[in-house]
């Protein structure tokens, strides 16, 4: 199955996929809240997250992650769109978003303008 | 309306009021945006003879219409004033994610006009257009006015899509070097804005909003886009030589031919080792950082091996290296690297604090002042006291006052005024101009001042990218230097950057312009509006008081060859090209633009 590769090291955070996606799903309109994959700033890193469906019962506690030398609010880089956040809901309509594997195949359109690496599509 | 959002928020700061306006959608046609727009819509409403730290001045904010649409590089918000360094008008150019944020705001355009009785910060988030009062941000650096403004938000999730412009403490302070910082650490460019902003008592702006942009033909956009990233791919200068290095892979370049300047534009000779590309890599781990859209990521960020620049600092650029380092003597990577930080969190422009310590540095070598009188050892290549003197400067107290007054009154107050290196009362970027001619015409006929990204021609004098041009020759540079004038100003007014041009052609913009918008521009189209935008902002600047005895260069490129290194024994060729280049753009001998040039 092709899934979509995440490696937060090469993001520059330049929100070129954010761009991608809301245009692919919304015709002829740009607007990086109604896109499916956000770029996560924390710090001076970017983390690209997918959007994913929320079920109640997957999160009942808050949890932190640390990676390298940073602790990391776990909300942040999740990817469920969840009721607790802002993001993930289609800023017009309110509904939760949900990444659909988009795209002319092979790519993807975030991957497709992904420049740097950072998205890239895999097979297993 | 495609593209464009078509709102502008006008704020007066004297009575603290607001109110939103339609832009008139004539000027668009002819202005485009961003910098087309905002001087046409300054120059209309501001006299040319205000003092530029009076209220009366205004401070214009304004994007381009590909910005935001995920056009490539569409990033960019030009910030228009009248600048306190050298009178004329200013137009200084922000990257990073401003820009976009800015018309996700729901704003093309911002003007500010008067002068805020307390420090304030304007906050344009979810539509609620506010001035939080800004007290407790005054005196503070720029990276921590953003801390302190996200946190004071108290929402984690509104707080990381938000983003700011801050003036640091030189801003504050009115000086002459102050410009504005945004996204942390980006240097905005442009010296004299960030005096300005601080003389309206305005600290910072910030942004945020879930407005939608419409593009014309989405389908053609993104196929266009493809098109264009592939394009980017296929080109060496902007796959490697940007996204590894950013513009300091410009260093070793000029270096090779003699163009790099040292000790104040004296000498072009150094040991490379120190200063090439594998220098800053084994000084910084670089990573890229981009800006809106951008698939070239130029930015490097400093943060990893170092951990005083944490969030804070980048590595420095080809203008950074050039004015504070190399021009002043220094090669030294790592302390370049801390001055460029220093100029980000104090808000001061790199290429006008390193013109002004190289103009004091040489009035201590030519003894007009000691070192004992500034109390400061300012002396070429002298690192540790030029960092003090950047971190005193700003706080203009005691003998600091002497310090900070911008190259040319330093030079001046001393009675040389052919010590400073620059036109127009700015000085010059690091590119010594008679060791690239069609740069040097550019710096004197500049209406920015001498500054290289009003006018590209590097890419063609010293890259060769699109023609293979000898930077020693003079003909055929004037018409040269106004094709990328023009060019410059087309991409500044659609909100694009530069550097895609070191791989792309002009030509290349054009059905991403028109995919965007849904218009129907050729090449020419746009390049006439780009004349059309160089013509009205001639005619500003000589209301304010130049004409052409201002297009020249300091005396010292006429008589002082340049005494070693590649381009030994060259001398600067303007004068011989100057009436060549006047009568390209249709101007009298004297340098007018002939009536009705500017519509
Ligand atoms: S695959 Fe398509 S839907 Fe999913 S995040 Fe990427 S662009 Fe959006
Ligand atoms: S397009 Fe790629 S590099 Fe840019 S923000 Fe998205 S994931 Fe990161
Ligand atoms: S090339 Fe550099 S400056 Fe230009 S948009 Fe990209 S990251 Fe920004």
């Amino acid at each position: 199955m092709p899934r979509i590769r995440i490696d937060h090291t090469k993001c520059t955070g330049c929100r070129h996929c954010e761009a991608a996606c809301s245009l692919n799903h919304v015709a002829n309109t740009v607007n990086p809240r109604r896109s499916r994959i956000r770029v996560m700033r924390d710090g001076n890193r970017y983390y690209p997250v997918i959007a994913g469906p929320f079920v109640d019962a997957a999160c009942t506690s808050k949890q932190y992650i640390v990676i390298g030398d940073q602790t990391y609010d776990m909300c942040a880089l999740c990817r469920a769109s969840c009721p607790q956040k802002p993001y993930f809901i289609e800023a017009e309509t309110g509904i939760p978003l949900k990444c659909d594997f988009c795209g002319i195949p092979p790519s993807p359109s975030c991957v497709r303008w992904c420049n740097t690496g950072a998205l890239e599509l895999v097979e297993d | 309306m495609n593209g464009w959002i078509g709102r502008c928020l006008r704020v007066n700061l004297t009575e603290g009021k607001h109110q939103i306006e339609k832009l008139d959608t004539d000027l668009l046609e002819m202005y485009l945006g961003g910098r087309g727009l905002g001087v046409k819509v300054f120059t209309d409403e501001v006299d040319p003879n205000i003092d530029p730290l009076s209220p009366e001045n205004k401070l214009i904010f304004c994007s381009g219409p590909l910005v935001g649409t995920g056009a490539i590089t569409g990033a960019s918000c030009n910030v228009i004033t009248k600048s306190s360094l050298s009178g004329g008008l200013a137009c200084a150019k922000m990257r990073g994610h401003f820009g976009a944020e800015l018309k996700y705001a729901g704003f093309d355009m911002v003007i500010i006009e008067g002068q805020s009785e307390a420090p304030v910060i304007l906050s344009i988030i979810d539509d609620r257009v506010k001035l939080v009062p800004g007290l407790e941000y005054w005196g503070r650096s720029t990276a921590e006015t953003e801390e302190l403004f996200k946190k004071n938000l108290d929402d984690s999730w509104m707080a990381r899509e938000t983003y700011l412009v801050s003036i640091g403490t030189a801003g504050e302070k009115l000086l002459p070097l102050a410009n504005l910082v945004n996204d942390r650490f980006l240097s905005v460019g442009g010296a004299g804005i960030g005096a300005v902003m601080g003389s309206k008592n305005l600290k910072a702006i910030a942004v945020k909003g879930q407005h939608s942009l419409q593009v014309a033909d989405g389908s053609r956009f993104v196929q266009v886009i493809n098109t264009l990233i592939n394009k980017l791919n296929s080109a060496p200068l902007t796959s490697q030589s940007m996204s590894q290095w950013g513009t300091a892979f410009l260093v070793g370049l000029c270096y090779q031919k003699g163009i790099l300047p040292r000790n104040n534009f004296r000498s072009t000779s150094q040991p490379l080792k120190n200063i090439g590309i594998e220098a800053l890599n084994s000084a910084f781990a670089l990573r890229g950082r981009g800006c809106f859209a951008c698939p070239i990521a130029c930015i490097k960020k400093a943060d990893v091996k170092y951990s005083a620049f944490e969030g804070k600092g980048m590595v420095p650029t080809y203008l950074a290296i050039g004015s504070l380092g190399f021009n002043c003597g220094i090669s030294d990577l790592s302390a370049i690297g801390v001055m460029s930080m220093l100029c980000g969190e104090m808000g001061l422009d790199p290429v006008a604090t390193g013109g002004n310590f190289a103009t004091l540095m040489e009035l201590v070598e030519k003894k007009a002042v000691t070192p004992e009188e500034l109390k400061i050892d300012i002396s070429f290549g002298n690192a540790d006291s030029m960092i003090e003197a950047i971190r005193l400067i700003s706080t203009k107290k005691g003998y600091a006052k002497r310090l900070g007054q911008g190259g040319m009154a330093i030079s001046e107050s001393f009675n040389m005024p052919e010590i400073f290196m620059g036109v127009k009362g700015l000085s010059l970027a690091p590119f010594d101009p008679r060791a690239i001619q069609g740069m040097g015409l550019h710096f004197a006929t500049c209406n920015y001042g001498p500054h290289h990204l009003y006018g590209y021609t590097f890419i063609d004098e010293l890259l060769n990218v699109h023609e293979n041009l000898d930077p020693l020759e003079t003909q055929g540079k004037a018409s040269l230097v106004k094709r990328y004038q023009d060019t410059s100003a087309v991409v500044d007014s659609l909100g694009l950057c530069n550097w895609p041009l070191m791989g792309l052609k002009f030509n290349n913009y054009v059905p991403m312009v028109n995919s965007c918008l849904g218009t129907n521009y050729k090449a020419d189209d746009l390049l006439s509006i780009g004349e059309r935008i160089w013509n009205m902002e001639r005619i500003y600047n000589m209301k304010a008081g130049f004409n052409m005895d201002h297009d020249t260069l300091p005396e010292r490129f006429f008589k002082e060859p340049v005494p070693d290194g590649p381009a030994e024994g060259q001398i600067s060729h303007v004068k011989e090209m100057l009436p060549e280049y006047y009568q390209l753009r249709g101007w009298s001998e004297q340098g007018e633009p002939v009536l009705g040039l500017e519509e």
